[in-house]
């Protein structure tokens, strides 16, 4: 058929003064943000005693911790899960771009200790359940319902769990890059029929152990409070976010003349999937809010409570509004789709409000202070208002996106910028979605 | 208006040869009148230079009526006409409204576009399809041309078509 005729390059991504400058700079900014936003964060808040304030100022640095920890570990294994999916589907239409969510999953090779680390030492302060004498009987704040759930929710246990599925996704995510690196140099169709094999493997165990990752990891800071359908919510999130990074990616990368397989067409695909995935989590977020608030059973309204009636407000709604009606009115349209403007602008927006959400997911609960159950407290919980976005949230913020987007960039100097001898790779650069 | 068409057909027996005839036809003024194939042929589109679908726009709209009579008659029933006390909920709240609104909107969006499509390709039940060539709904590709709104000499249509490898080329009138 008579097309533009393509060609393949080999051609690996050069590390550029300005890249190393912002991945640099972000972590550097960032650390001294942190630095400055702990030591300046003096809490008054009515009725509390000093030794409770001063835990409140540990508190917000771990869960600051674990919020972007968590937000970019999840956001580098959902590319591994977009590269599972896609092969699984025997898609072609994304060969073109496959090198950039192979290089985001790469960050779990170091974001996965650090979160391991972060939970360690977060366990006894940031969940209510990890608390010393919660679940022993007799003592003075000894919770019934949480004892209950101690078979589960122990510390090692905890821990454990959590290594052995991040072992087994970072392995994983791991053996894909291994094997598409590997079919840069042999060709042939070895290494796709393996990577094949391993994601139907990894997909379907990746289903169960996240869903009780998230449970663990976000759903146990509250925990009182249970949601069937927190972890798929989670897990759009997630989903939502790393399709955005790699959208951006290819808009960067096509803009400094690389990628020269990857077209508008390959973005608006990718457009598409932020648009439908965007409206997917706000039906996960609606299903989850709607069921709780209609239903109104105490221990289940408790986790909406403190963020639509409190001082969390605002946040709840923004975070609403910036998720879904920004990619649902502007990636409406095919051009925003494709347009590298309204795309930067989209996907700003949709980092911001997935990271705000998670962070609405962490804060309320972990900054929570722990107390003897009584009448004023009967769940022995101490509701600490909204203590802003402050200068140590945009800090870690600061440090970890650094940090991430140098092990990408990093990562994508490791190989050829898209796979050359993949199976697909002309029907990719091919790839055409119509009028 | 004209009420039928005369065609000169070109028929093929493989998608590439279709794709560079039309756009060596179009390239020399002549007006193709439609391609037919049993699958989608990438790019045949734009060789033909077929303008966006508005279907989309259409679909927008049936959507935002969906939503507005759904908001309506929740309105209506829930708040001015009876109001219920249920769990104790306000009878005027956004929340109770999103799934039937929700559900609405994409149920007058999908009928409203089928129906869309039934009118616009002028499918209505009883009317018999004119198939351009019966062989098009299984192996074979037709090019169809229109002879009076071509600019080019019609003299040599028959040896282009022949000479994109067409195994036949022959008349046809289309029943507008």
């Amino acid at each position: 058929m008579e097309h533009a005729e393509v060609h393949i390059r080999e051609e690996k991504y050069q590390i550029t003064e300005g890249n190393k400058k912002w991945a640099f700079g972000l972590m550097i900014v960032g650390l001294i943000l942190a630095a400055i936003g702990y030591f300046t964060y003096h809490p008054h808040i009515e009725g509390l005693s000093e030794h409770d304030l001063h835990h409140l100022t540990t508190k917000r640095l771990l869960a600051n911790l674990l919020v972007n920890g968590y937000f970019f570990f999840i956001v580098s294994i959902c590319a591994a899960v977009f590269i599972a999916i896609s092969q699984i589907a025997n898609a072609g239409w994304y060969v073109a771009i496959r090198r950039i969510p192979e290089a985001m999953s790469e960050y779990t090779l170091i974001g996965g200790p650090i979160l391991i680390l972060i939970t360690i030492f977060g366990l006894p302060i940031l969940y209510h359940w990890a608390h010393e004498g919660i679940m022993t009987e007799g003592a003075s704040n000894y919770d019934a319902l949480l004892a209950g759930k101690s078979w589960y929710l122990n510390k090692p246990f905890f821990i454990i769990r959590m290594s052995a599925y991040f072992a087994f996704w970072i392995f994983c995510a791991h053996m894909f890059r291994k094997y598409s690196r590997n079919e840069d140099e042999i060709g042939g169709l070895t290494n796709y029929h393996k990577t094949y094999n391993l994601s139907t493997a990894f997909m379907v165990v990746f289903a169960f152990t996240f869903s009780m990752y998230s449970w663990d990891q976000m759903m146990s800071i509250d925990a009182h409070w249970y949601s069937t359908i927190f972890s798929i919510y989670n897990f759009a999130t997630g989903w939502v976010s790393a399709i955005t990074i790699i959208y951006l990616f290819t808009h960067y990368l096509r803009g400094k003349n690389y990628l020269n397989v990857a077209t508008d067409e390959h973005q608006h695909d990718l457009g598409k999937f932020m648009f439908a995935f965007s409206v997917f989590w706000t039906y996960m977020w609606v299903a989850q809010f709607l069921l709780i608030w209609y239903a109104n059973i105490p221990e289940e309204v408790a986790y909406y409570k403190t963020r639509l009636f409190g001082s969390y407000k605002f946040l709840f709604y923004f975070v609403v509004l910036v998720n879904f009606l920004i990619p649902f009115f502007f990636f409406m349209r095919r051009d925003f789709k494709r347009s590298r403007a309204v795309g930067f602008f989209v996907g700003g927006a949709l980092l911001i409000g997935h990271w705000l959400d998670v962070y609405l997911m962490t804060m309320p609960g972990a900054m929570n202070l722990a107390t003897d159950p009584s009448d004023a407290h009967p769940a022995g919980i101490i509701q600490v208002p909204f203590q802003g976005v402050g200068i140590m949230e945009v800090g870690f913020l600061c440090l970890f996106a650094g940090l991430f987007l140098w092990v990408t960039l990093k990562a994508l100097t490791k190989a050829n910028l898209y796979p050359t001898k993949h199976p697909y790779i002309m029907e990719s650069a091919l790839h055409d979605v119509g009028i | 208006m004209e009420t039928s068409k005369n065609l000169i057909l070109g028929v093929y027996d493989n998608p590439d040869k279709t794709y560079s005839v039309t756009k060596k036809l179009i390239s020399s003024g002549y007006s193709v009148y439609d391609v037919y194939s049993p699958f989608a042929i990438h790019g045949l589109d734009r060789v033909m230079g077929i303008k966006r679908s508005r279907l989309s726009v259409a679909a927008f709209l049936f959507a935002m009526t969906g939503l507005s009579l759904a908001v309506t008659f929740q309105v209506y029933v829930s708040y001015f006409d009876w109001q219920m006390n249920i769990g104790g909920k306000p009878s005027l709240h956004i929340p109770t409204y999103i799934p039937i609104t929700f559900e609405l909107s994409i149920l007058f969006t999908a009928f409203g576009m089928v129906a869309c499509f039934f009118i616009v390709n002028r499918m209505f039940w009883g009317k018999n399809a004119d198939i351009m060539d019966i062989r098009v709904t299984d192996d074979l590709f037709v090019v169809a041309v229109d002879t009076k709104k071509s600019k080019a000499d019609l003299g040599s249509l028959n040896q282009l078509l022949m000479d994109g490898g067409a195994i036949e080329v022959r008349e046809r009138t289309k029943e507008l």
